[in-house]
């Protein structure tokens, strides 16, 4: 590797080295402050590296790795999703008894392997990163030993994973078979023309890939585990599998199907366009009458996914700006939401009943007030950074002449997304419950409450004025 | 009289504190926006710079009553918002004064950029001209009375409602309503409008459901609010969409280019038909918004909302929307005669549907509440038909009459809900407390649910213990109870039913004069018969609420409101009863001073809109129409005399028919007696509801239960589980452990694998590793599904 190659990826070094520093330190003596200290800074260290790896004369680094522009962007999201996390994860931690250094070590790695899939161009780093993440996404979601939800979220996580791994693999390997390479420019070079008999084994590998992300994406009909494990895990670590890991793998997806024209393989389109249509109205629908805050934004998300998906299939110019910006939006909102219920819930379990949020907006305003902004911005009220990243996708979409899902995208999200607004309800218009506030539940400590502060702003900011933001994306994307 | 004055004390430090505030922002505003205007008109333009103003007056409002409301006297509250609305006046009424100074060129103030995608701009920019001026005046004014009435009435509503605390939220709510408004109507471009638009939607879902916790069986405000939302959400889908096709169509979202646009359009095959999509969805978002046929189902519930929002937000403002968008899209409907065609039907026959429904209904605000959706009918439909001037005209006086039915409606429940305290009191204590004097909250929990709209039942009820404060069959006599009240309820009512010279009587007659001369024979003839319903059911109202003697106690003991009420009352009655004046027509060869003002003020907004001129000959039929509607007409006097005979006619039958009568509260509706079963069938609504209901209510709520509640709990988590998985996985356990163990390997080790298969069973069952195999199960189906497709259809 040349000296280029180790600038290019320096953000994913300063990441490797400190999961391995961490883990030292750890190793020498216990202190969670310390320890969440030493993850926040090293994951600003690697942002910090991001201009340096821009600057890089290497681009493709190794087969494997490609540290380009569109990468860089998404490895920055992804670090500062990260950061969000770990602070939300210190104050929720806090909380509980028991040592949590290895917490953070898992929170690394797992990023580690969220930057791997982003920057990955081959099948082999493709599997790699996703197995660096989900390894430590098993052991995150299972976190809390002593809560019987939380391992039997990880178990399901772990053997569905698993499943769709396989698919994955088979996928990669069917192309293989067919194409003789791994690399994604040269699939998308040697790929025979639409229609051919050698087409078939392309296809049907796609068709398996597209499970194996479609798991990690949670899209129907593979999105069972995610009421589940958003319900079972511990709420940062729900916030990382929303966000993170899924960010992640839709960079992936876009990166690994755009220069495939899948527009000219009409089944593969049919199929991608049926299962944004199923996860719209699946996940709308579902989250109506949940009475559970973390399941409802698990199905909430699911439709989200589905929405990304229309943006997918639109694939303009513009599309290629609207994917980036709904992430970020959806980034922002999803960590504010499962910050607030990670504020809100105490060492006996998360804050998952309306129940927790009965009064919130008397009890403490400047939470009820983030929650509020948050669901606000997943329902798509305009000015929260969800209505113009809705906006921008429709857009995408209308310009690429994607009608139906557009056309069901927002019916469904006219029709389905009441259910936000039953939370903001119960913590405006209830009286708060009788019961004595416990001190945990009362309390959003100082690194959770400045995040959710931030992230509130941002996600007023992405509505109001964000065309400072569309700039930036369409000149470091877009280009 | 000092004691009176002393009361309004309280707001003199608010609205000063505001207006210096004002004088402080509008010193760097001007000199910050002056050069966003376009120079070259002198001086005259000067106040365009202060629009921002217009916005920012309610939103520092709700900021200051979100900070210190909790700490503040309720008068403050009041004040700062009433205050803050007034200063949104004030700029309006700059903004007139400056397009003045302009020759009534139209305006952009731009602020700030908002959105730029690709080849999309949508700044955060202000359209100021005749149109949007228009509705910023009618917005603010009437806003600002009913801010000021609302001091008063929230004051007895919170204290009836038991929780004094919610006081500040409520006029938070509404200067949110009003900056969402006002957005709405100034926005310069299609997308900033929908932010308003949207902004609206929930403001009116706040404060329907304001009283969450009450109506009907504890849910009912609930319900009417996630009513109001669901059903014109659908609406909103719709103006979403049409919002797209616009871009995808002109490339653009400003008004003027699209409109421009528009005006250069090649009206191909295609080309009609995605123009003709267009105006059908806006016309579908209108009838969401401004609650028509078939979406109008909306608005009856929402009466749940205290009475100034009803005036406010379910009379006068938010649900003119529709028409202001409709108007402001002239140039479109002037390429899509067929859509324009449609919205003169659905107007018209909302206009008759609503207001036969309005003649039989017993509660006060519910009768009002279908002459609204009625009367915007006429206004829908005078847009339909080319007769914009007509249509916000209509628009401009049905904002001062209706608010003023509206809160004197209001006045009339408080006097009616006192009297029943006051008589309960007599009751038992056998003393009297000082009338008027507050009534804790406990002692009016009989009354605690007359926000509610909404009880079934109503029609046959006789005196009950919990008296219905809004049930005109409790009322009557009030004349002479109500000093104040019962003459602004009689503008009101004369000017709704369309007589001359109530302001009501000229832009109604402009409307059926548009009518007829485009010789929409459908359209005039709806709505002539829909006016005749509206004098029917206005008289028949009077006379319930105000003739004969009085049908209760509580009616016995009515009181007159507060000052704080009957002033705004007094004002919007003057404007109900001087409106016309806005747009006289010429009477038989005679311009009266000041005719077709609003007519010739609008035209420079609507009459400068690019036409049909290129358009094709269809569209030029519509244009035409248009520019003749713009021209405010000679007076008709064969319409006059139509419309005079029948708003006479029917306030005559409703007064011959209800004199008197019913005598006693559980009497029966006399119109029963000449209509018979008829009267059932629109007494309940020729049952709009049950089949919106059937029809959308229920599915909605079904699909929601079904894959809530059925699919992703009881199926997956339940049924599925214990039954099929649980079953297969114990029948093969018993058949591994039965037949294989015991029959085949002949029970060689006793029977341990088989009770080892159980505990693994329950195990399994109790741990739900059962559902991860379902799970798989069902990724699987998918796998199946995706690679079945992909491999045979292709």
């Amino acid at each position: 590797m040349t000296t280029g190659g180790l600038i290019a990826l320096s953000p994913l070094i300063v990441l490797a080295a400190a999961t391995v520093g961490v883990m030292l330190v750890i190793a020498l003596d216990r202190d969670h402050k310390r320890t969440a200290a030493l993850t926040l800074a090293s994951l600003v260290v690697a942002l910090l590296a991001l201009p340096i790896a821009a600057s890089a004369t290497t681009r493709q680094v190794t087969p494997l790795l490609v540290v380009d522009d569109y990468a860089l962007f998404y490895i920055g999201l992804t670090l500062a999703a990260t950061f969000a996390v770990a602070a939300l994860s210190y104050s929720y931690l806090e909380n509980l008894a028991g040592q949590h250094d290895e917490y953070y070590l898992l929170l690394l790695s797992a990023t580690l392997g969220a930057c791997v899939l982003i920057a990955s161009n081959h099948f082999v780093s493709f599997f790699l990163g996703l197995e660096i993440l989900s390894v430590s996404l098993y052991a995150l979601i299972g976190y809390v030993r002593t809560r019987q939800a939380c391992i039997e979220a990880a178990l399901k996580y772990l053997i569905l994973g698993a499943a769709s791994a396989a698919a994955l693999l088979f996928g990669m390997a069917l192309i293989y078979a067919e194409l003789g390479t791994m690399d994604y420019a040269q699939i998308a070079a040697a790929r025979p023309p639409p229609g051919s008999a050698d087409a078939v084994l392309l296809l049907v590998g796609w068709g398996l890939m597209l499970v194996g992300i479609g798991f990690k994406l949670a899209l129907v009909p593979f999105h069972l585990w995610a009421p589940d494990v958003y319900q079972g895990a511990p709420a940062p670590v729900t916030a990382f599998v929303s966000t993170v890991s899924k960010g992640a793998m839709f960079a992936l997806l876009v990166r690994f199907f755009a220069p495939m024209n899948i527009h000219a393989y009409p089944s593969l389109v049919v199929v991608i366009a049926a299962i944004a249509v199923a996860s719209m109205l699946v996940g709308n629908f579902s989250a109506l009458l949940q009475t559970s805050v973390k399941r409802l934004l698990a199905f909430s998300s699911i439709a989200h996914l589905g929405y990304l998906l229309v943006a997918f299939l639109a694939s303009g110019a513009l599309a290629v700006a609207a994917v980036p910006f709904y992430l970020v939006a959806y980034f922002a909102a999803t960590l504010g939401a499962f910050g607030v219920v990670g504020a809100r819930s105490g060492p006996d379990g998360d804050a998952d009943g309306f129940e927790a949020y009965r009064g919130l907006s008397r009890r403490n305003p400047w939470l009820a007030a983030a929650f509020t902004a948050m669901l606000l911005s997943l329902l798509g009220i305009p000015l929260t950074g969800g209505f113009v990243a809705k906006f921008y996708v429709g857009l995408a979409a209308v310009q690429s002449a994607v009608w139906i899902p557009v056309f069901v995208m927002f019916l469904s999200g006219a029709l389905g997304l009441f259910y936000y607004m039953r939370i903001v309800v119960i913590m405006y218009m209830r009286a708060p419950a009788d019961q004595p506030i416990t001190p945990a539940a009362s309390l959003a400590s100082r690194p959770s409450g400045a995040v959710l502060a931030i992230l509130t702003l941002l996600v007023v900011w992405l509505g109001v004025f964000p065309a400072l933001f569309i700039e930036i994306i369409q000149t470091w994307i877009a280009r | 009289m000092p004691d009176r004055l002393r009361q309004y004390r309280p707001l003199l430090l608010p609205v000063a504190g505001l207006l210096a505030a004002a004088a402080l922002l509008a010193v760097p505003a001007v000199g910050w926006a002056a050069p966003a205007v376009q120079e070259g008109h002198g001086g005259g333009g000067a106040f365009f710079g202060l629009m921002p103003l217009l916005i920012l007056f309610p939103v520092l409002g709700l900021l200051i009553n979100i900070a210190w409301g909790r700490r503040l006297d309720e008068k403050w509250v009041g004040g700062i918002a009433s205050g803050a609305a007034a200063l949104s006046f004030v700029i309006a009424v700059l903004q007139w004064v400056s397009l003045r100074a302009v020759g009534y060129e139209a305006q952009t103030v731009y602020l700030a950029d908002w959105l730029a995608i690709g080849e999309l701009r949508a700044p955060w920019a202000f359209q100021v001209d005749t149109l949007s001026v228009t509705m910023m005046l009618v917005v603010t004014g009437v806003g600002t009375l009913i801010h000021v009435y609302a001091i008063g009435y929230m004051h007895e509503d919170v204290r009836a409602n038991g929780d004094p605390a919610r006081f500040p939220r409520f006029f938070v709510y509404m200067n949110l309503f009003l900056a969402a408004m006002l957005i709405l109507v100034s926005g310069d471009n299609y997308l900033t409008m929908f932010v308003g638009w949207e902004g609206v939607g929930l403001c009116s879902y706040l404060l329907i459901s304001f009283w969450l916790e009450k109506g009907a069986g504890g849910i009912g405000n609930a319900r009417a609010g996630r009513k109001a939302f669901v059903v014109t959400r659908i609406g909103d889908w719709a103006m979403l969409l049409a919002i797209f096709l616009i871009f995808w169509t002109f490339g653009s979202l400003n008004y003027q280019e699209v409109f421009g646009a528009a005006a250069s359009f090649r009206l191909d095959a295609q080309g009609q038909w995605v123009v003709t999509a267009i105006t059908l969805l806006i016309l579908m978002a209108t009838t969401g918004k401004s609650a028509q046929l078939p979406l109008y189902v909306w608005l009856p519930d929402a009466m749940a909302g205290p009475t100034p929002v009803s005036a406010l937000i379910h009379a006068a403002t938010m649900v003119t929307a529709g028409i202001y968008i409709i108007a402001r899209s002239n140039a479109l409907y002037a390429l899509a005669p067929f859509s324009a065609g449609a919205v003169a039907v659905v107007g018209a026959a909302t206009a008759i549907f609503a207001g036969s429904i309005a003649i039989a209904q017993f509660d006060i605000k519910k009768v009002l509440a279908y002459s609204t959706i009625s009367q915007l009918g006429f206004m829908v439909a005078a847009v339909g038909l080319g007769g914009y001037v007509a249509g916000m005209f209509h628009l401009v006086t049905h904002a001062f009459f209706k608010a003023l039915l509206f809160l004197s409606a209001g006045s009339v429940i408080h006097a009616v809900e006192h009297g029943h305290h006051h008589a309960a009191a007599h009751h038992t204590a056998g003393g009297s407390g000082p009338a008027g004097d507050h009534v804790p909250a406990q002692a009016h929990g009989g009354a605690a649910g007359h926000v509610d709209a909404g009880k079934p039942g109503q029609e046959d009820h006789g005196e009950h213990d919990a008296l219905d404060p809004q049930d005109m069959r409790n009322m009557g006599g009030l004349w002479n109870r109500l000093p104040v009240t019962k003459w602004v309820y009689l503008v009101g009512a004369l000017a709704l039913a369309g007589i001359v010279p109530f302001s009501g009587f000229w832009s109604k007659d402009e409307i059926l004069h548009d009518a007829l001369g485009q010789q929409n024979w459908l359209v005039f003839g709806l709505l002539t018969v829909a006016a005749f319903f509206t004098a029917f059911y206005m008289g028949r109202q009077l006379m319930m609420v105000f003739a004969g003697q009085p049908r209760t106690e509580a009616a016995r003991h009515a009181v007159e409101s507060r000052p704080l009420m009957t002033i705004p009352l007094i004002i919007l009655a003057a404007l109900a009863l001087f409106g016309g004046l806005f747009n006289l027509p010429s009477i038989a060869g005679w311009t009266p001073p000041g005719a077709h003002a609003l007519g010739d003020w609008l035209d420079h907004t609507l009459g400068a809109a690019p036409g049909g001129e290129h358009a094709g000959e269809a569209a030029e039929a519509a244009a035409g129409a248009h520019a003749g509607a713009a021209q405010a007409p000679e007076l008709n006097l064969m319409v006059a005399g139509i419309s005079t005979v029948v708003a006479l006619g029917g306030l005559g039958a409703g007064a011959a028919l209800y004199r008197g009568r019913p005598a006693t509260a559980g009497e029966r509706d006399p119109l029963r007696g000449v209509l018979g079963a008829g009267f059932t069938l629109i007494k309940d609504k020729w049952y709009g509801d049950e089949l919106s209901d059937l029809l959308v209510i229920r599915p909605y709520n079904w699909l929601a239960h079904v894959s809530a509640d059925l699919i992703d709990w009881r199926f997956w988590h339940d049924w599925f589980h214990n039954t099929v998985i649980g079953g297969i996985f114990n029948g093969f356990a018993r058949f591994s452990a039965d037949f294989l163990d015991l029959g085949v390997v002949d029970g060689l080790i006793s029977q341990a694998p088989a009770v080892l298969a159980r505990a693994v069973a329950d195990g399994f069952r109790r741990f739900q590793t059962g559902y991860v195999r379902y799970y798989a199960l069902i990724v699987f189906v998918g796998v199946v599904a995706v690679l079945g497709y992909l491999l045979f259809v292709r």
